[in-house]
């Protein structure tokens, strides 16, 4: 993270950061004093960055212990006069969704802005999901940047634009602008006091009757939109073709055009309010316009608004022909809803509907390179990291669940662990949604007894999830009397996302030891019995899950050991290596199991020798892989 | 020659496994917990040494008489023996059953240094385990008969690529069995010696062994007593706690019975170097069978050294047990005096004379 772009005091000069670090600059530049987030992809860095320099500009951060106390946090401190962010991903909007739908009509104080980073293609997301449909749902307008540079002017003015509209305001990124890097042009760094106050008088209340005051401040919002310096048009006057676009997506249109030659002669609407939309600038080129195109990511937001907007006012824009998501002219590989758009997609697209055939260029010997590559990159799956302890846990789950030999259903949830969804977990979970859901499941399946199903059920969750939103899942279990067991895969950090901390590290964003909060004592306070089990010992841990599996009502068990990538960082590792007297190759049982089945990727086959091996490069020394040799053929040198 | 996937198909799945132990740390792919073998994932290979050594895929009678003793058995009741006896150790240790022969042999065969370590099932009456012991003292300290069926023998896979070499084993009939198929499974020597390394076999007396919910029924009826001791003699359950000795009727334990066992035809270990049981009789002493020279060197040595004493059988009890033995093997029969279990390979010479010996008792 460049900390250094993002703090220098030139206004008038270039950086290079990144979209998130544009954000957080942004932020300071507006003069924020409260962050707050749940670390999620593709925002994970800009609260980081923000608590980084939070002592030079005076900012206060903090990792919530989900997206909903974040923007309850950050929304107190705009009641208290202050500038407040909120940083999270589309998935998690949707947690902080019910507050988010009732500050619209309390309103704000201080400027309110909530970035959210939409996943298109769910790179690291579980779905796609068009977080602008919450935000219009919420009530709260919707600016998306288009480019790195647009994401800190954009975040800047969004907090002047939440006092002018006393309204939070979201600003929408996608994966493409969050993780992309570009010339940043900084601007004044804040000169301001930060003072919060709150009086006995003010008031911050949610009521049906303050609907049409929201409407009114949309109003005012589609008003502000419509001289918006982040709407603009290029192309010629009276454009017959109008490209509509908004996000990366224009980028991409205005590369897509120049390639088909198009470009003096398609208009390009680029549009950053989203929500509301400014209607009067769009009706302009609608009424000149005959076919109409629209680019965007991930659903078809603009299109539909700017449809209903063409079917509103059919008298003055005439006959339009629309191409987008809906008529299946604009999509990828995948279909109009799937994944993402970029230069090629929308050249093609483009292309294919103004009339222009277009092949793309040829890579020059592409033909030859795929033939070599064809036979010598071995095909790689999704997996868990070399001595990652989640799947010591999945082995022993797995070993657990058949010697149960009930059907015991496992169901997932998300993190590092979803994994175990694929052969790197061994198949073991059979759900996975959303966070905490896996256990409020589990809930329900444990009451089906009068229904006859008798399976025991194991919900899987790993800790930051925990703290997230397992707790209120498990009351209900330990309150309902349901029959399952958690089992917490507690690698003691946000793994996921990038080790950030959270409350049973008892670490905060500003790097403080606050204390842990013990995972164990919430479970014991909640009334459910916790046992606590390493799982490097794969054979021990075996046992446990299988006891507790004979075992009644709620039950918890926390599986707890570090992740791999933690532990193994700054420490001299234990060296583990095979025996090449005792490993015996093809002719043992094990049938390659180091390599092929536990699949440790530090577990390899020497072809050459006809026996198991270990990469040393990637191997922790976890030792597991020997604790489950048959032939005890690897062998643990300890270190210390 | 099937693998892993017959395995489970025609034992496993089918209940017939007997928990002997034999199959389990070849593979990293079957495991157990409590009585209960289970194979956890597929190994992919199709022809498996699990399938060639476990008792329940096939167990041919005769070809094992030829294989231990190169002769067919005359006694189709107890089978090949050279001698049988009643005997007791001379110094009993605690917690020993009847006359605490098995224990003191295996202890005395280790501390003449005939054998490295024993096999044999330790830990409490509530949770017995596979153990191997190095020393006489450790095998005393095992002392007493775990009903519920231990895997014992996944110790001996474990113990050939530990340490010891000449291994003695105290093991139920199936696991004798096991232990005599493993021997025999040549290719295997090359690189497992689980059957080779076993010096000394000392099989036990088994009618049945019972499935793991026998723990709990017994702790049920312990009422948070420490549990010392379980015996059925014939009279019933009789568990020993600290706070005295109770006996429940055999019927209330029927239904832990392992499926298992139901079809087994082996009661006296038949393959074993040496036998122990109970007498059924006297408390105070052990039946023992010799079986084989290596058997018979052992109880002499331990004799002449005064760490056991026999004694004749009594004539008239040994109607009895031979009874006792034929009554089960006849179970196995349907009603056209066909054997029932498939894997079950009993000759027709054998067949003929079980009858005819067991008429003869009627």
């Amino acid at each position: 993270m460049s900390f250094f772009g993002v703090s220098l005091d030139r206004p008038g000069h270039s950086v290079v950061l990144t979209g998130n670090e544009a954000v957080a600059r942004g932020a300071i530049e507006a003069g924020v004093s409260y962050a707050a987030c749940y670390p999620g992809s593709p925002t994970a860095e800009v609260l980081p960055t923000l608590a980084r320099l939070g002592d030079r500009f005076n900012i206060y951060t903090e990792y919530s212990t989900n997206e909903k106390v974040a923007i309850e946090g950050a929304a107190a401190a705009s009641f208290a006069g202050l500038r407040s962010l909120t940083i999270c991903k589309a998935d998690g909007f949707n947690v902080a969704l019910d507050f988010a739908t009732a500050i619209c009509l309390s309103g704000s104080v201080g400027g309110m802005v909530i970035m959210v980073g939409d996943d298109p293609a769910a790179h690291s997301s579980v779905k796609e999901e068009d977080s602008r449909f919450l935000a219009r749902t919420a009530n709260l307008p919707v600016l998306e940047p288009a480019t790195v540079d647009e994401a800190k002017e954009i975040t800047k003015s969004a907090f002047d634009l939440s006092e002018k509209l006393a309204l939070p305001v979201v600003v929408r990124c996608t994966t493409r602008i969050c993780h992309a890097s570009g010339d940043v042009c900084l601007g004044e760094l804040p000169q301001m006091v930060k003072q919060a106050s709150l009086s006995r008088d003010q008031k911050s209340i949610t009521s049906a009757l303050f609907a049409s005051f929201t409407k009114n401040k949309l109003k005012k919002a589609a008003a502000l939109a419509e001289n918006s310096p982040f709407n603009f048009y290029t192309g010629p006057e009276n454009a017959k073709r109008l490209v509509v676009a908004s996000g990366p997506s224009y980028t991409y249109t205005a590369e897509a055009l120049e390639i088909l030659e198009l470009a003096g002669s398609v208009g390009v609407l680029k549009l950053s309010t989203t929500w509301p939309l400014p209607e009067e600038l769009i009706l302009k080129h609608l009424k000149t316009a005959g076919e109409v195109i629209f680019a965007e990511e991930v659903d078809s937001f603009l299109e539909d608004g700017v449809m209903t907007l063409a079917a509103r006012h059919w008298e003055d824009v005439g006959l339009i022909k629309f191409y987008g998501k809906n008529s299946g002219d604009v999509a990828g590989p995948g279909g109009p809803f799937v994944g993402e758009l970029n230069p090629d997609i929308m050249t093609g697209c483009l292309g294919k509907v103004f009339g222009v055939s277009y092949t793309p260029p040829e890579i020059p010997n592409i033909q030859e390179a795929r033939g070599l590559i064809k036979n010598n990159l071995p095909g790689r799956e999704l997996a868990l990291c070399a001595g990652c302890p989640h799947r010591a846990s999945y082995w022993a789950l797995k070993t657990a669940v058949e010697l149960d030999g009930r059907d015991v259903i496992v169901l997932g949830d998300i993190g590092c662990y979803t994994l175990g969804l694929r052969s790197t977990g061994y198949n073991v979970l059979q759900t996975v949604h959303c966070m905490g859901a896996g256990v409020g499941m589990a809930s329900g399946l444990g009451k089906l007894d009068r229904f006859n199903f008798r399976q025991p059920v194991i919900s899987v969750v790993g800790d930051s999830t925990f703290f997230h939103s397992v707790p209120q899942a498990l009351i209900n279990a330990r309150y309902n009397q349901s029959e399952l067991l958690c089992v917490v895969l507690d690698n003691e950090t946000t793994a996921m996302t990038g080790h950030q901390p959270h409350p049973g590290r008892g670490v905060n964003a500003a790097g403080l030891q606050v204390g842990r909060v013990e995972i164990e004592s919430v479970l014991t306070g909640i009334g459910i019995p916790v046992t606590v089990h390493d799982p490097y010992d794969v054979e021990g841990t075996t046992r446990v899950i299988f006891r507790l599996l004979q075992e009644k009502g709620p039950r918890a068990l926390i599986l707890r050991r570090a992740c791999a990538l933690v532990s193994v960082k700054g420490k001299k590792k234990d060296r583990v290596y095979v025996d090449q007297e005792l490993c015996i190759g093809d002719s043992c049982g094990c049938a390659r199991f180091c390599s092929r089945v536990f699949a440790c990727p530090a577990n390899i086959w020497d072809n050459e020798k006809g026996k198991a091996h270990i990469d040393e490069a990637v191997c922790i020394g976890c030792g597991v892989c020997a604790s489950l040799c048959p032939q005890k053929a690897i062998v643990v040198e300890r270190t210390v | 020659m099937p693998g892993q996937e017959q395995l489970k198909s025609s034992v496993i799945d089918k209940d017939l496994c007997s928990g002997c132990g034999m199959c389990l740390g070849l593979c990293p792919y079957i495991k157990t917990v409590l009585d209960r073998v289970r194979v956890i994932h597929p190994c992919g290979i199709n022809e498996g040494t699990c399938y060639k050594i476990c008792p329940k895929t096939s167990l041919d009678i005769s070809w094992l008489d030829q294989l231990v003793f190169s002769q067919p058995r005359r006694d189709q009741a107890l089978g090949v023996y050279r001698s049988i006896n009643f005997a007791r150790a001379c110094n009993k240790s605690a917690g020993a059953q009847y006359g605490g022969v098995a224990s003191a042999l295996m202890a005395f065969a280790i501390d003449r240094g005939l054998i490295g370590g024993v096999v044999l099932t330790g830990g409490t009456a509530l949770d017995p385990k596979p153990v191997l012991a190095k020393t006489g003292h450790e095998v005393l300290s095992c002392a007493g008969s775990k009903y519920t069926a231990v895997p014992t023998l996944a110790a001996l896979n474990q113990a050939v690529r530990t340490s010891a070499e000449r291994i003695g084993l105290v093991g139920r009939p199936c696991q004798i069995q096991a232990v005599r198929k493993m021997q025999h499974v040549n290719y295997m020597e090359e690189y497992l010696n689980s059957g080779k390394s076993v010096q000394l076999t000392l099989g036990l007396f088994c009618f049945w062994s019972l499935k793991s919910g026998f723990y709990d029924y017994l702790a049920q009826k312990a009422c948070g007593e420490e549990v010392l001791k379980v015996d059925i003699p014939v009279e019933g359950l009789t568990v020993t706690t600290s706070g005295g000795v109770s006996t429940w009727p055999v019927d209330e334990i029927r239904h832990y019975i392992k499926d298992a066992c139901i079809s087994c035809t082996d009661c006296t270990s038949e393959w074993a170097d040496l036998s122990v049981g109970s007498t059924e009789y006297d408390s105070e002493w052990n039946a023992l069978l010799v079986r084989t020279a290596a058997g018979d060197d052992l109880v002499n040595l331990a004799v002449k050294e005064g760490v056991v004493e026999v004694r004749p059988y009594p004539e008239e009890r040994l109607p009895i047990l031979r009874k006792a033995v034929l009554n089960k093997k006849m179970r196995i029969l349907d009603e056209s005096g066909e054997v029932v279990w498939d894997y079950l390979k009993v000759p027709g010479e054998y067949m003929a004379e079980i009858r005819k010996q067991w008429e003869v008792l009627q």
